[in-house]
């Protein structure tokens, strides 16, 4: 992903919107014991889209946004997003992703270890209560929404991206990739042009 | 050039988890006045108006879900409603009673009544929106959009109409952070009424629909269907986050424990999950170690 001041206005949009989404929305509702989570699920796809760095980058900036939005404490949702962009970045540089079938797993995957990871943290951070067995439930339900919600979003991301990835089929798109860093390596110009709109 | 790739993502990645780790630590560390909470509550302030947008905007799409989810609960709750209501006649027949030979013995000891009218009428209800929700597993609580503005102060307990809700945890100019009774931070003393013994009630992380009483003894008699009232106690120096009388719940299970206390399920009357509005009750009386 090549990162321009657009590219960033467009990632910090992405966010706002996103965490604005997840906790005046999303948040509200309970399917079977769980709340569906969209901000881990965002936080993937950008690292499936952009890298480690990009991930891990984005999914801090999000988790300071989403502590300072809702009071609680600062940086327990940064330590827990920027391993879920740096995971699917890491995904990303190592694996081909051939079909739409894999960010969806990437996601509910990650999304399930998110909420693992919170409560693992909580309960790191001195939470007495005792853990009930319906938690894993609902852990699982999380990771379930992430592979659903992914299906949307992963190309709805990669839409609002799109100026920012290498060789985009779309030739009106190809002078914003001049320049110095505009070539990419033939591995992944190959990766970012597979059929099926998935890079 | 691949070695100085790596390595520059490694030294991000480093560089992010101690900026994250050194976040938690002045978090925990420094006062509610501190630096860190003062830019944290100017960014929730200046988050809450699209907060307060992006909610009213999908109000329908998010009535609309919550419709089915509802009618497939409600055809569940129909019967135990049912039977609720039938215990309910028969208790409020009780309390009508039981109010008449209050007011007789009253008059006869010479009491004054708004002497013992209880901590609640005392408060100035502030009547406040839901906004914003936390997502995690662990971490039950809510935004509202009223705060200091309107007179609310962190401690401030929170109330909807069937009973209490949480307790105000943080607030800025024009919104509040509310730590619900389900929150695994939360724990609250409480009375078994008619003339039950007092314990605490704290929740089970992962299971957001009922409560744990704790530190009742295996000699006392608990019976399913027992109110559960906050205990309000208070002394010269401490006292109780909630003043005494809000309803919380009922029983809806017992069994003895393994050591000397026994194991209770609690069901809060507030649906924590369906709130959209609630109430702060701002004011009242002074509670000693909490208005300081």
């Amino acid at each position: 992903m090549i990162i321009t001041r657009q590219i960033s206005i467009r990632l910090a949009l992405i966010v706002v919107v996103c965490v604005l989404m997840q906790i005046s929305f999303f948040s509200h509702f309970a399917f079977l014991g769980a709340q569906p989570e969209i901000v881990p699920v965002v936080v993937a796809a950008i690292g499936l889209l952009g890298g480690a760095v990009t991930g891990g980058v984005v999914g801090f900036a999000t988790g300071l946004l989403l502590d300072a939005a809702l009071l609680q404490t600062m940086g327990v949702s940064s330590l827990i997003l920027l391993s879920v962009g740096y995971l699917a970045g890491r995904y990303r540089e190592g694996f081909e992703i051939d079909s739409s079938l894999g960010p969806a797993l990437v996601a509910g995957g990650l999304t399930l270890l998110a909420a693992a990871g919170f409560v693992a943290l909580q309960m790191m951070l001195g939470v007495e209560a005792q853990v009930s067995g319906l938690i894993v439930r609902e852990i699982l339900m999380k990771g379930i929404f992430g592979f659903l919600l992914a299906y949307p979003l992963y190309p709805l991301i990669r839409f609002f991206l799109r100026p920012a990835l290498v060789l985009e089929d779309s030739p009106a798109r190809r002078p914003l990739f001049r320049g110095r860093r505009s070539k990419p390596e033939p591995r992944r110009s190959r990766r970012m042009s597979t059929p099926g709109g998935v890079a | 050039m691949y070695r100085k790739d790596v390595r520059r993502r490694r030294t991000i990645l480093v560089a992010l988890i101690v900026l994250s780790l050194i976040l938690l630590s002045i978090h925990f560390s420094e006062p509610r006045s501190g630096p860190l909470h003062a830019i944290q509550r100017v960014v929730a302030a200046v988050l809450s108006p699209f907060e307060a947008v992006v909610g009213q905007a999908l109000k329908p799409a998010r009535d609309l879900v919550n419709w089915f989810d509802d009618t497939f609960e409600a055809k569940g709750k129909n019967e135990q409603l049912r039977e609720d209501l039938a215990a309910a006649r028969t208790e409020l027949a009780q309390a009508q009673a039981a109010i008449g030979e209050n007011t007789k013995f009253r008059e006869l000891l010479g009491l004054d009544r708004n002497e013992l009218a209880g901590f609640v009428p005392a408060f100035a209800p502030v009547t406040a929106r839901v906004i914003v929700r936390s997502p995690t597993v662990s971490n039950a609580t809510l935004g509202v959009n009223a705060g200091s503005e309107d007179g609310i102060e962190i401690d401030d307990p929170v109330v909807a109409g069937a009973g209490l809700v949480g307790r105000v945890a943080e607030v800025t100019s024009g919104t509040a952070q509310v730590q619900l009774i389900t929150d695994p931070r939360s724990s609250v003393s409480v009375k078994l009424v008619p003339d039950g013994p007092q314990g605490i009630v704290e929740p089970e992380v992962g299971d957001p629909d009922d409560l744990r009483l704790d530190f009742i003894s295996n000699d006392d008699e608990i019976s399913e269907g027992q109110q559960l009232v906050t205990a309000g106690w208070s002394n010269e120096e401490y006292s109780s986050v909630y003043p005494y009388g809000i309803p919380i719940g009922e029983v809806t299970e017992t069994t003895l424990g393994d050591e000397n206390f026994q194991r209770i399920t609690v069901r809060p009357y507030a649906e924590m999950r369906a709130l959209q509005y609630v109430q702060v009750l701002t004011g009242g009386p002074e509670r000693p170690g909490i208005d300081e």
